[in-house]
């Protein structure tokens, strides 16, 4: 699937909160069209990586490329104007909104009506509108039965948490994204409903997205990932098909301690 | 179950083993979870019985029907009503309705607290008696002098708004504040700027011209010296024009992105909506309406005093906005009517009276809808208020020969139940005051019986206090009155009257 | 020179007291994330609790007791009050606001500073209240005293300083020293893991609000004993406070008395040297290069924002 180019690359970037090292000296890369997964134990820098890319932190050393071009330091509303979108671990659905607004307000950064044309609805603005709710359904169409027409006017509350997750992976394909960082899409989630996730995302890269996706179920991670990226202490300690980095030792005494190796 | 459908999508399973279970039988589809979850909301909300009815019936009718019915309603008035002083206080309260607007976009849609916000009303005021009077011996034509305040207003916004960008909530409340402050410091002391005289200081601007549109000049005053009733139409139309306009505009990606950005702001940012400018977006919209209401009160007022933009008004209007509900348009509108009336109401004693029982008899009866604790609680508070009133006239004559201000058969009433001293001991008004919030406040920690019992007194009490110390003074009363709404408002209903209850957290 | 020594004093004299408001708003803030609006107008109450207080005991001519044991009595009494109207206040206004968007309680917060100023105008009046500090002990805390060079540094300054300062370093020890001093630092770092540390938060708000009450009730009794007071008066001085607080870094103790003392000789320097008109203006224009410039004050941390 991967073309080879480079569509995000992290060259030396490190993290620090006061004199914490949260992340330190990390390189890593993801090409068009790959699916990259990062792993590693509560605590390892995970979330804080998507913070750092999407622009939430500035890193205090190194650098940030997307599309061979850096993206350190910008706010994060123009990060994801160039092409990078994210879903949250937690959870942030605009939940007093209704299903469909979520999804059309993240066309905030492709779209361009101001107040001035909103407020005298200029014959553009009128077209513009239609087109956000078209692109709105059609996302929200992309989850088939799941997230079906009679709720789309539904609060955003109201939907169980599966449907919470696949409706943060719509809002978030509705920003228009070359890159989706996805956080945790399985978290929660029982196992059919696991299963189902990873289809989604395989078919989400045959949409033509590049996905980097942070998972702990490793079922998930071994049948979506190209490559696996470990994390541990924000280091980054291995890298690889999921089958070496699985088996990687430095892997396993990262999840089971420094005891694990010896009763390996 | 698939037999008792031909539609071939419902035969499929929906959500799995639990949810197709939650399906309700019948012709009508089959019912996921969420779906469940979200009807169930709805018939909670939805009250029962004909009120039930009547409320599902008229929330059909669009906005702009409500809009059109209301706006003719008040431009009938004038027909009815030949009273100036009437007509007076309707134009006041399109005054408020238009600024309940405008911070209804800072406090309602952009979630952000703007304590300046009347500083934009006064700037609107004091760029028109600029442009149009002999300050400067300026005399623009109105429309152009309503179009520069109005840009003027927002950028004065945007700038104001400008140092607080990165900041919390809290850090603009208090830029704004200071900005407040700063204003008045500007206008008191504008007759005196390195030798120039800006503003005339505390004497304000007099003698601005009067409104004129299309080569007609409004009259501020008719033949008689009364109210002239065309800036109450002028001001109407403002309102229309700042309702419409601004609803639009909430309903298109900026609002959306308003919307977004208060339920959650990081969100909102990674989501590519650039929250600080949409921020100082609501901040400068707000501060356009208010500049462009300030040139309307100054035009029919005729001058413009530093003393007509303080504090108090910036409470009055925020209490519109919270008590009808931040977010909701009509509700800021049904707010500041509520509050407007409510401030006129209470000038007069004999009016603030009725107004007083009434509510409290309206409120009784909402909250112990008519039954016997209701009873008890009225034959309580009067048989208590006859008894302590024998007592004390048998004690000392004088402490209830004293006189119910204001006057007519109520403040009769009043007298004769109420305990109404000659003169009040200097202790008595702060003792009787401080007891009354201290039982008010401990009502709403009791409940059943020992509820019922302790409201009698507090009743009587608050009666007691109302005639002897309240109705004397009705100035510090009114705006005691707005902080005591906002408070109990935030705390029992934040969403108002008419605001739309939210989820915080599930 | 003596221009400057002065003003100095004055400075000082007016920084300590906004010193003491400044400490009640970084109290709250600390814990709850509140701009307690309503601050500044439980100072006025302080200040008004002890002008009853004074007369009570007979008036500041002709005094029941003692000259320093009225002072203290009516600084108490008011310190008093105070915190119960704090713990009142945080029960009935705060407390069923905890859980809502950030700006609920600051709204209710502005109500309750209305509600106080003006049940205040309504029981009391608009008018001023003197404490006539001339008066007491037939003028021995306007004469005694000692002198920098020309000027005169009468007993009423040093009272109000000294004092002020002595319930900054109480206050200092409350908090470093005491178990619930302690679990009100902890609260103020992270709330969350503080209550699963087995800590009350809601003693410790409560604490908050008591210690920070009980300083606006001083400050209002020393400030009192300097200028008249007056129903409206919370308002400008809590913005003052606030701002001294800003200053210093917002839930810093240190930071709040720096805060203050920089105001004050801000405030008394611009009054001396450039115009008294402006000064308002001048303060604002120092919290505005704060917020642009450091907007996590002198002594406060850089936020980081968490996901």
């Amino acid at each position: 699937m991967s073309t080879g180019e480079k569509l995000l690359e992290l060259r030396a970037v490190s993290m620090a909160f006061g004199g914490l090292s949260v992340v330190s000296g990390l390189d890593l890369h993801v090409d068009e069209g790959e699916i990259v997964s990062v792993i590693g134990p509560n605590g390892a820098g995970k979330t804080t990586l998507f913070n750092l890319i999407t622009g939430i932190y500035e890193p205090t050393e190194g650098d940030i490329l997307f599309a061979s071009e850096s993206i350190r330091g910008l706010e994060p509303h123009r990060i994801t104007r160039k092409g990078i979108a994210r879903t949250f671990q937690t959870l942030r659905l605009f939940l007093n909104m209704t299903v469909r607004e979520n999804v059309m307000a993240a066309a905030y950064g492709h779209t361009h009506a101001g107040p001035a044309r909103s407020i005298f609805r200029t014959p553009g603005q009128r077209r513009e509108e239609r087109e956000i709710r078209a692109l709105a359904e059609k996302r929200l169409a992309f989850f088939g039965e799941r997230l079906m027409g009679y709720r789309w006017d539904q609060p955003a509350y109201s939907l169980s948490y599966a449907n919470r997750r696949r409706l943060e992976i719509a809002r978030a394909t509705a920003t228009n994204p070359r890159l989706l960082l996805l956080d945790e899409p399985a978290a929660g989630m029982n196992p059919k409903e696991t299963q189902e996730i990873t289809e989604l995302i395989g078919r989400l890269r045959d949409e033509g997205y590049t996905i980097l996706v942070i998972e702990h179920d490793m079922h998930v991670v071994e049948g979506i990932s190209d490559r696996v990226v470990a994390l541990d202490h924000g280091v980054k300690i291995a890298e690889g098909s999921f089958d070496a980095v699985a088996t990687d030792l430095r892997v396993v005494e990262a999840y089971l301690g420094t005891g694990g190796t010896a009763r390996k | 179950m698939g037999d008792r459908f031909d539609d071939g999508d419902l035969t499929q399973p929906l959500e799995g083993a639990a949810e197709s279970s939650a399906a309700e039988g019948g012709t009508s589809p089959a019912v996921g979870r969420d779906e469940w979850v979200a009807r169930d909301e709805e018939r909670r909300a939805r009250r029962g019985g004909w009120v039930g009815t009547v409320e599902t019936r008229l929330g059909v009718v669009p906005w702009w029907a409500w809009l059109t019915l209301f706006v003719a309603l008040v431009c009938l008035l004038p027909v009815g009503v030949e009273n100036g002083y009437v007509r007076r206080v309707a134009f006041d309260t399109v005054i408020f309705m238009l600024l309940a607007l405008g911070l209804n976009v800072v406090v309602g849609w952009g979630g952000l607290l703007d304590l300046g916000y009347i500083a934009f009303f006064g700037i609107g005021a004091y760029a028109y008696a600029f442009m149009a009077s002999d300050q400067f011996d300026l005399h623009f034509p109105t429309p152009i002098v309503i179009l520069l305040v109005t840009l003027v207003g927002g950028l004065a916004g945007f700038l104001v708004g400008l140092p607080s960008r990165r900041l919390t909530g809290d850090y603009l409340a208090i830029v704004t504040l200071f900005f407040f402050q700063a204003f008045l410091t500007l206008t008191n002391n504008g007759d005196d700027v390195f030798g120039h005289n800006v503003t005339n200081g505390p004497n304000g601007i007099l003698d601005l011209d009067e409104l004129s549109l299309f080569g007609t000049t409004i009259p501020r005053t008719t033949s008689q010296g009364q109210f002239g009733v065309g800036y109450l139409y002028v001001a109407l139309a403002v309102f229309v024009i700042v309702y419409v306009a601004l609803r639009l505009l909430n309903d298109s990606r900026t609002g959306r992105a308003w919307r977004s950005l208060r339920e959650d702001a990081l969100a909102a940012e990674v989501m590519g909506m650039p929250v600080n400018w949409l921020k100082l977006m609501a901040f400068a919209f707000g501060a356009a309406t208010a500049a462009l209401t300030g040139t309307l009160a100054a035009s029919l007022n005729g001058s413009v005093f530093p003393q007509d933009f303080e504090f108090p008004l910036l409470i009055a209007v925020y209490t519109m906005v919270i008590l009808g509900g931040a977010g909701s348009q009509a509700g800021v509108v049904l707010g500041a009517i509520l509050v407007s009336v409510l401030l006129e109401v209470l000038r007069e004693p004999g009016d603030s009276r009725a107004l007083f029982y009434g509510v409290l008899l309206l409120g009784l009866l909402a909250i112990l809808k008519p039954s016997l604790r209701l009873a008890v609680v009225l034959v309580g508070t009067i048989g208590l208020g006859l008894v302590a009133r024998v007592v004390a006239q048998a004690v000392d004559e004088r402490w209830t020969s004293g006189v119910a201000a204001g006057g007519g058969r109520l403040a009769g009433w009043a007298a004769d139940w109420v305990i109404v001293p000659e003169t009040l001991a200097g202790w008595v008004a702060p003792v009787a005051y401080l007891t009354m919030i201290g039982a008010v406040l401990v009502l709403t920690l009791v409940d059943g019986w020992a509820r019922i019992v302790l409201l009698v007194p507090t009743l009587y009490l608050a009666a007691f206090v109302w005639e002897n110390v309240m109705l004397a003074k009705p100035e510090p009363t009114r705006y005691a009155i707005l902080g005591a709404i906002l408070v109990a408002t935030m705390v029992a209903r934040p969403y108002g009257i008419l605001g739309e209850k939210r989820v915080e957290i599930v | 020179m003596d221009t400057f020594i002065q003003l100095t004093l004055n400075g000082l004299t007016l920084g300590s007291v906004y010193a003491l408001i400044a400490l009640g708003y970084s109290l709250v803030y600390g814990i709850l994330k509140l701009l307690n609006f309503a601050h500044g107008d439980v100072f006025t109450v302080g200040s008004f609790i002890g002008f009853g207080a004074l007369q009570l005991l007979g008036g500041s001519t002709d005094p029941v007791v003692p000259l320093w044991l009225l002072l203290v009595t009516i600084t108490v009494a008011a310190m008093a009050g105070c915190a119960a109207l704090g713990v009142v206040i945080e029960r009935f206004a705060y407390r069923p606001l905890r859980d809502a968007p950030r700006i609920a309680p600051l709204i209710s917060a502005l109500g309750v500073s209305f509600f106080l100023a003006y049940s205040l105008q309504l029981l009391f009046g608009a008018e001023q209240r003197d404490y006539d500090a001339f008066s007491m002990g037939e003028g021995v805390l306007f004469f005694e005293g000692f002198d920098i060079g020309n000027v005169r540094v009468p007993l009423l300054r040093i009272v109000i300083i000294v004092s002020a300062f002595a319930l900054m370093v109480m206050l200092w020890l409350l908090v470093n020293r005491t178990r619930t001093g302690k679990a009100m630092k902890a609260t103020s770092y992270d709330r969350e893991a503080a209550a699963m540390m087995g800590i009350d938060i809601d003693r410790v708000i409560v604490f908050a609000f008591v210690l920070g009450s009980a300083l606006a009730g001083a400050a209002g009794v020393l400030f009192a004993l300097r200028a008249p007071t007056f129903a409206s008066l919370g308002f400008i001085i809590g913005l003052k406070g606030f701002t001294a607080a800003v200053i210093g870094g917002i839930g810093s103790i240190p930071g709040a008395m720096a805060g203050g003392l920089i105001l004050g000789f801000a405030e008394a320097y611009t009054q001396g040297y450039v115009s008294t008109r402006w000064s308002d203006l001048f303060v604002f224009v120092i919290l505005i290069a704060f917020m642009v410039f450091r907007p996590q004050g002198l002594f406060g941390k850089a936020d980081i924002r968490k996901v």
